[in-house]
């Protein structure tokens, strides 16, 4: 049984605001992106390298920058401690999986440091899905 | 009483093309020479490890220079560089590396190189069989499309680290944090001439048909690769030495892209097989 999206909303706000990889480098991480896991989607919204808001229930005409999305199968494999080749990473994923990433690469661009740290925060906390 | 490593630095100017390239290298030991290419848009400082591994040097001669435009080797310097867009071809390339090593006078070397360093030994071993004990192509395939992107040097994003957080999961999870970041550390560095190297990688480099004309009884050709390389993975390896006639592959366990630099304790295992099989056939 997965975690709900509310508690892991909970813990990803948490482990991300006090990383201290993310903390040496915040005060311009600041863009709004869509996680969708295929059972569960989330926006989060980063402002100057904290959590702002999480939408754990997105409607259609909810806005964002970029998104990544992939199957719920593909989440469950980030999230493993140690990922599996292929599933260890956002471009890794892209480029071997079933991962998409869609919308405004410049601001992923833009954010990439900082993001595939946080990326990287759910080998730790886990997915939703 | 200060703390010395044995490794020693030193510039010596060559000629390629009419470039004069005043070039940085890197050297220890002694024996064979080995000469050790970086990866694109890095510099030599990724076989650190190598450069002062004892078991190793005591009877290898470990050379890792700087390409131009890379660490502290310069652009050429009799050249207005800046007013033309970099774009390494392999021709350009493989001279420089012919002309690196006849001005150090090395006879017989082996060549390493990883990822566009290994996509250049396999030029070598194609294009000049006889001027190298072996090639060790690292991460390398015949063909490796789909790199050669603008995003490297955007000028609306932080290009330093589009590039090191860009190449950040070429590398394994398991490989340890000091040198995960130290290899993103060192690819802040180079991205103005990324872009240029991966023209080499993913354009001009292209070997499709061609493998079937390597002689490895002259120029043998051992082929290593990480599991966790999403760029050129472990099947596109395999599947160019098999075409090799007398092609050896090695899979690499747990280590991706920039084994040298990201885990070399584990790498070296690897190395020292390779290099046991070229001595075996040299």
């Amino acid at each position: 049984m997965p975690m709900s999206v509310r508690d892991w909303a909970v813990k990803f706000s948490d482990a991300s605001d006090n990383d201290p990889t993310i903390a040496a480098m915040a005060k311009y991480f600041t863009c709004k992106y869509l996680w969708d896991m295929e059972d569960a989607s989330v926006i989060v919204e980063m402002v100057d390298g904290k959590v702002y808001s999480i939408n754990i229930d997105p409607g259609p005409m909810d806005p964002w920058d970029f998104a990544l999305r992939a199957s719920a199968h593909t989440w469950r494999e980030f999230s493993r401690p140690v990922p599996k080749p292929m599933y260890h990473g956002i471009y890794s994923a892209s480029f071997r999986k079933d991962l998409k990433i869609e919308g405004n690469h410049l601001i992923l661009m833009q954010n990439l440091r900082n993001f595939i740290v946080q990326f990287e925060l759910l080998r730790k906390i886990g997915v939703p899905v | 009483m200060a703390k010395h490593s044995p490794v020693i630095g030193r510039y010596v100017t060559i000629d390629v093309d009419g470039c004069e390239y005043k070039v940085f290298y890197l050297r220890n030991g002694q024996g064979i020479p080995l000469v050790c290419q970086h990866t694109a848009g890095c510099h030599n400082h990724q076989w650190r490890d190598l450069l002062e591994d004892a078991e190793v040097t005591e009877n290898y001669d470990v050379i890792a220079y700087d390409l131009a435009r890379h660490g502290k080797s310069d652009p050429p310097l009799n050249r207005e560089w800046w007013k033309e867009e970099y774009k390494l071809t392999a021709d350009h390339y493989m001279k420089f590396i012919n002309a690196f090593c006849d001005a150090l006078e090395l006879r017989n070397p082996i060549f390493m190189g990883s990822s566009f360093g290994g996509n250049v030994a396999l030029q070598l071993a194609l294009h000049h069989p006889d001027r190298y004990r072996a090639v060790i192509p690292v991460e390398a395939a015949h063909y490796a499309p789909g790199f050669y992107i603008d995003w490297w040097r955007h000028p609306h994003a932080n290009a330093a680290q589009v590039c090191a957080s860009g190449v950040w999961d070429l590398m394994a999870p398991q490989s340890p944090d000091m040198d995960r970041w130290l290899t993103w550390h060192y690819y802040t560095q180079g991205s103005e001439t990324f872009k240029g190297d991966l023209y080499f990688y993913s354009v001009d480099h292209d070997l499709r048909g061609k493998l079937g004309g390597i002689d490895t009884s002259r120029c043998p050709v051992v082929m290593m690769t990480g599991t966790y390389d999403y760029l050129t993975p472990p099947e596109a390896t395999e599947e160019t030495a098999r075409q090799i006639p007398g092609g050896i592959y090695i899979e690499m366990e747990d280590i991706g892209h920039f084994p040298m630099s990201e885990n070399y304790p584990l790498f070296r295992n690897y190395l020292k097989e390779a290099l046991r099989l070229i001595d075996e056939r040299s």
